[in-house]
């Protein structure tokens, strides 16, 4: 397990999905510790893809959901708290990992109907390196549930250090980890 | 104002140096600077617990408020759209 009091942490979009959902005593009991000292900073680009996800939701749902969707998405704007803005240094390292890596290390996410489009898994992947960038420029570790896509960035940066002098590693924490599910 | 009561503290020196810095810049004695830093920082603790408490009942109520979403729908919430059918011979 680690400990609560080490944050704060920067939470990935799948990471605070995941926290939400998950029912593991030993979670939920773990994030509300952190809670209690931290509050949930997110990227900005988390908001984003979140803010995307409920008018996705809404334009799909009956007309008697929409207001049940609409208080989803006013309940988790309520919640944010510290969002990382994309400023000019998180630009910059987003730019030299968009360059080094211009395509998702992942295939395309599917169900046994469905699949994802190429421009929106390309889209996805941008939004994970704006994201681990912002998590870099803030020097915070980043909290993710996605560890084949950050390993990636996290690898990339390491073996070209020169590209990013003034940086220290991409610290990452799987979200499954923090309570040691 | 509250009762006082003498006690003996032991503090680190180099707080108690910049207390008394402050204590004989302001005229008034050792205890009164002490007092008001003791003050104003359990202020600050009991207002960053409140804080707290209020932070993990409202990650509560959001965790309440999503807990009859299906999986697609969580999907669309992490970014991902599915929106092209699977071809069913590949």
């Amino acid at each position: 397990m680690i400990d609560p009091a080490l944050g704060p942490y920067i939470f990935d979009t799948s990471a605070q999905s995941w926290l939400q959902r998950s029912t593991d005593p030993a979670a939920r009991s773990w994030f509300a510790t952190y809670l209690q000292r931290h509050q949930m900073d997110v990227s900005s680009i988390t908001v984003m893809e979140r803010v995307r996800g409920y008018a996705q939701l809404l334009q799909q749902a009956a007309p008697e959901q929409r207001g049940h969707i609409a208080m989803k998405r006013r309940f988790y704007l309520d919640s944010l708290r510290q969002v990382w803005p994309v400023d000019r240094a998180v630009a910059l390292y987003a730019a030299e990992l968009a360059a080094m890596l211009p395509q998702p290390p992942t295939p395309l996410k599917r169900s046994h109907r469905m699949s994802e489009s190429r421009q929106d898994r390309l889209f996805r992947w941008r939004c994970d390196i704006l994201i681990a960038a912002t998590a870099l420029a803030a020097a915070m570790p980043l909290v993710h549930h996605n560890p084949r896509d950050f390993e990636t960035i996290r690898m990339a940066i390491e073996t070209a250090p020169g590209r990013f002098p003034t940086l220290g590693p991409l610290n990452l924490v799987n979200v499954l980890r923090l309570a040691g599910s | 104002m509250s009762p006082k009561r003498r006690t003996t503290l032991t503090l680190p020196v180099e707080a108690l140096a910049t207390a008394e810095l402050i204590a004989r810049a302001r005229k008034v004695n050792l205890s009164v600077v002490i007092a008001e830093v003791i003050d104003e920082g359990l202020r600050a603790r009991l207002a960053a617990e409140r804080e707290g408490e209020r932070r993990v009942k409202a990650w509560e109520a959001l965790c309440q408020s999503h807990s009859d979403l299906t999986d697609e729908q969580w999907m669309l919430l992490d970014g991902i759209i599915l929106s092209e059918p699977v071809d069913e011979e590949s």
